[in-house]
């Protein structure tokens, strides 16, 4: 309320790791908003709209994408010393994305069967979501990230309140609306019940099943929601494939993958569980200071 | 209901079905009823017969709904789909109030405008016609109302059809609430093959009735109506017990039955969306991006939520799935009824068929309750009443610690609750929120307020200055019962944020000091930094005929007096309770350990009020966010006997 008028702008930023931009273009979709947003915060690095390039330190920094080369692990730190509110968006940054599909598979060998000269390629064995590596202040998930969302976040931001980010099932959301639960009608999977909201239920008003690219909620039951699958006809493996979207490798949908064998293409390797992250091409470790 | 309109009834030939749509739908009246979309029966607007599930059926299981093809004209062949009434006289999202802040800070508040519509709902049944009288009951019964849902309420005209095709997951039989209709509409209709029984239930219902082109009902048509009711009786059975469910269930709180469902449930909240009655909501603020002009966004919310137990600090009373499929059921089936009379459940079996694991409450329950009595729902309750907003201006502001204020509010509108024993209020930031606040001292022209910055809106608060306004509602709930304690001794323990709540309780004793006993006022911090009020216990100590007792956690250098809790403060006092009452308030454990010391000291449950913290989102009753066991705290608290909680107070999870 006492904000005073002559407070100097936030400063923001806008970063990306390994990512398709999608998250970055949601921004730019705002259009006429944006150059409202643009009167009251300073934007003063965003790859996807603009080349200038500026330092730190930032309010507030949105980082887009996982970490998934020892480049982008250096960079994620140096990120975090220079932004005062650190806030990830999209499922890769927040859940590893669909690249952190490898993290079931030989690293390695990927490498060898892609690329003609591997020696040059710089990469992790594992791609992960940014919060296994620094403190993260606050999350926009999905695939790409909701433009509501993000008005919402923005305005929250000025106006100096808490973001309303509800953090229950894409369920709450979809009956708000009126749909029929494509589950009981219909019989097709859906992640709705385990999978955060915040998409306006986008898919079961398209007659399909959530897909989960918000990833999963607090207490997220993907156990019980997998043996329903079962349940109505899928074999495990089927059934764990559903969890294997692009926040399939943010627990439990790890765990249940994992246990189900639903990972494409690495059913043989899948009971090993998800590969032992290499860091040694940078000697950093997860969650500094942990184990 | 008068002779009149009984007397309105006939049979309507399947062919003049039409016209009474046409006619319900006259006067702009849009008619709402039974269509076909996405799978299932939806309630979505019906201009014509085609609109209607001609043939359509349904087969219900738990977790499961598919559409049947009966081969047969009729139009409500089906057993009730995913969609209640509910979100037409209570919609699933509201915008309930606007305000507003100019550049010189100066904030108004005011109701939104909208226009509630005229509908009439086409295919009611029984269980659904109870499950209106149930929300009149919660949203019209008590002293606080909807006048949102009053006004939808009364608009919408109400034609039940008798149920011949019960489904899968029904047992409105165990309930009492079905399937025969009993009251509560405006039009009955009994379907058979080439038509239908018309009967008029009130006299908006005999108007149309009367302009119907009728036939006389033949004696064979009443008796087939009458065996395809007892048909449907018998498909449904009786498949859950209800003698004696509310003792049974709130006796068995402590069931390892709970975690077993926690294994399945997917706390989806796809049965609180489905069920006819469940009415919990959330308020959040959408406002522009200088939160000049702000909106307060009322939607559906459902106690299998995170959000919906959560309280400042990350705290969370039900954090288990476990914690909130118990007080799902334990309300629908229990407490619902100290509360407001009747269960909350009418056996429509939506949250059987629509839960995607399809746990099913008949098997999940030994016995259930009586039946609920159907409140006639013509929707003219009472004047309704909803806490106003009130501008208010802050006339001083006192640090109190390092993150705390005391703020004095006064307001130029005479306020119309002088003599309000309210505890709290709750607080309006435009384009912020509202939170509630506990009354720390009452002012002839309005309050204080202590605050402590720890959320957005409370942050916001700690940061006022002289002049600055803020919306405030009339104080809430039962405060503390002071004339009750005269001619007793008294025992005052506050720990931290809760010792505000009880300064009104010291004033009120200081200004009739002669007639109470002994007083004793404990009060116990973090650290002496985090002490409040220091200057007025000083003052009260200095008196001399108050006890006044002091202490912190942790210590630190400057601090030369008692060191512990505040337990610490009279465990070894030799004064005798026998004849005090106890008024305390504090963190929920800090109120457990003080309770134990009370009661060495003789103090009886019945002689203890404590104030209870938790997720308050109304402040009236009819969110649904605070309820611990029977009772909502802001309405029915937030002050409680002991004696009054049970054992309620201190179980894990409610």
């Amino acid at each position: 309320m006492a904000r005073a008028g002559s407070t100097p702008h936030p400063r923001l930023a806008v970063v990306k790791l390994a990512s398709c931009d999608g998250c970055q273009l949601m921004l730019l979709n705002l259009e006429d908003a944006l150059l409202e947003i643009a009167e009251r915060i300073d934007i003063v690095e965003f790859p996807e709209a603009t080349t200038h390039h500026s330092s730190g330190p930032y309010d507030v920094v949105l980082v887009e994408g996982s970490v998934s080369t020892p480049e982008q692990l250096e960079q994620i730190h140096e990120i975090r010393r220079e932004a005062k509110h650190l806030v990830t968006i999209g499922a890769c940054a927040t859940a590893g994305g669909i690249q952190a599909m490898r993290n079931w598979a030989n690293h390695e060998a990927f490498r060898a069967a892609v690329y003609a000269h591997p020696e040059y390629v710089e990469s992790l064995a594992t791609a992960q979501p940014v919060a296994d590596y620094v403190k993260v202040d606050a999350e926009l998930r999905g695939c790409p990230i909701d433009a509501g969302q993000l008005m919402e976040f923005v305005t929250a931001l000025l106006t100096g309140r808490r973001p309303n980010l509800p953090d229950e099932a894409v369920c709450a959301a979809c009956k708000r609306a009126g749909r029929v639960c494509v589950m009981v009608a219909k019989g097709i999977p859906c992640l709705g019940p385990v999978t955060m909201t915040g998409c306006g239920a986008l898919c079961p008003g398209f007659d399909r099943g959530c897909y989960g690219c918000f990833g999963p909620r607090e207490q997220a039951n993907a156990p019980s929601l997998s043996r329903q699958f079962v349940e109505m006809g899928r074999t495990p493996a089927e059934a764990g494939r559903f969890f294997a979207g692009f926040t399939g490798y943010a627990e439990p949908f790890r765990t249940v993958l994992t246990e189900l064998g639903g990972v494409p293409g690495t059913t043989a390797i899948a009971s090993a569980g998800p590969a032992d992250r290499d860091h040694s091409a940078t000697g950093a470790s997860p969650r500094a200071g942990g184990k | 209901m008068t002779a009149d309109t009984t007397s309105a009834s006939g049979f309507l030939p399947r062919a003049g079905f039409q016209q009474l749509i046409d006619l319900l739908a006259e006067g702009g009246r849009t008619v709402i009823g039974p269509t076909v979309a996405d799978g299932a029966i939806v309630y979505g607007e019906v201009r014509s017969v085609a609109d209607l599930p001609r043939g359509v059926g349904s087969e219900q299981a738990p977790g499961r709904f598919r559409l049947v093809d009966h081969a047969d004209e009729r139009y409500f062949a089906y057993a009730v789909g995913p969609t209640s009434w509910k979100r037409f006289v209570f919609p699933p999202t509201l915008t309930l109030a606007e305000s507003h802040r100019d550049e010189h800070g100066h904030v108004s508040f005011g109701p939104a405008r909208k226009e509630i519509p005229s509908l009439a709902f086409l295919g009611v049944r029984a269980c659904e016609i109870a499950a209106m009288g149930i929300e009149d009951r919660v949203f019209l019964g008590g002293p606080y109302t909807d006048e949102d849902y009053r006004r939808r309420r009364a608009q919408a005209l109400v034609i039940a059809v008798q149920c011949a095709e019960p489904g899968g997951t029904c047992f409105c039989t165990s309930m009492g609430t079905g399937p025969g209709i009993r009251g509560g509409h405006d039009i009955s209709l009994v379907e058979l093959d080439d038509g239908f029984i018309v009967t008029a239930g009130s006299e908006a219902g005999a108007a149309i009735v009367g302009r119907l082109a009728l036939e006389e009902t033949t004696a064979d048509q009443v008796m087939a109506g009458a065996d395809q009711l007892a048909a449907a009786r018998e498909r449904i059975g009786d498949p859950v017990v209800t003698a004696g469910l509310h003792d049974r269930l709130l006796a068995k709180l402590d069931s390892p039955h709970w975690a077993e469902i926690a294994e399945r449930c997917l706390a989806c909240t796809n049965c609180t969306a489905a069920c006819p009655t469940c009415f919990c909501t959330s308020v959040s603020q959408r406002s522009d991006l200088d939160g000049h002009a702000a909106t307060t966004e009322r939607q559906w919310d459902f106690c299998f939520t995170k959000g919906f137990s959560a309280v400042a600090l990350g705290g969370n009373f039900r954090p288990r799935v476990q914690d909130r499929y118990r007080q799902w059921l334990t309300h629908k089936f229990a407490t619902w009824i100290d509360q407001f009379g009747t269960s909350g459940c009418v056996g429509c079996g939506r949250c059987i068929t629509w839960c995607p694991v399809g746990i099913d409450v008949r098997e999940e329950l030994d016995r259930i309750a009586p039946p609920p009595e159907v409140i006639a729902g013509d929707g003219h309750a009472a004047e309704a009443r909803a806490p106003r907003t009130s501008v208010f201006r802050v006339e001083s502001v006192r640090r109190e610690t390092h993150d705390t204020v005391t703020l004095a509010l006064s307001t130029e509108a005479t306020p119309d609750w002088e003599q309000s024993r309210g505890e709290f209020v709750m607080v309006s930031v435009p384009a912020v929120g509202s939170i509630p606040i506990s009354i720390s001292r009452r002012l002839p022209t309005g309050m204080e307020l202590t605050v402590r910055g720890v959320g957005p809106a409370s942050t916001i608060l700690t940061g006022l200055e002289h002049g600055a306004e803020v919306g405030l509602s009339a104080p809430l709930g039962h405060g503390w019962p002071v004339p009750a304690a005269e001619d007793h001794d008294i025992v005052i323990v506050g720990g931290g944020m809760g010792f505000p709540p009880l300064r009104p309780v010291v004033d009120e004793i200081l200004s009739h000091r002669g007639r109470f006993g002994d007083v004793h006022i404990y009060h116990g911090a973090r650290t002496p930094g985090d002490l409040l009020y220091k200057e007025e216990l000083a003052a009260w100590a200095a008196q001399g005929d108050l006890d006044v007792g002091v202490t912190v956690d942790r210590a630190d250098a400057t601090w030369l007096g008692r060191v512990g809790v505040v337990t610490q403060l009279f465990d070894q006092a030799r004064w005798d309770g026998s004849k005090a009452i106890a008024f305390v308030c504090g963190p929920e454990r800090m109120i457990q350990a003080t309770v134990g010391t009370l009661g060495s000291h003789g103090i009886t449950q019945d002689r203890i009020f404590i104030s209870m913290e938790r997720h308050m989102e109304c402040g009236v009753g009819l969110c649904g966010h605070c309820q611990v066991g029977p009772f909502f705290v802001c309405k029915d608290g937030p002050v409680f006997s002991l004696a009054q909680l049970g054992d309620v107070f201190g179980r894990e999870g409610i």
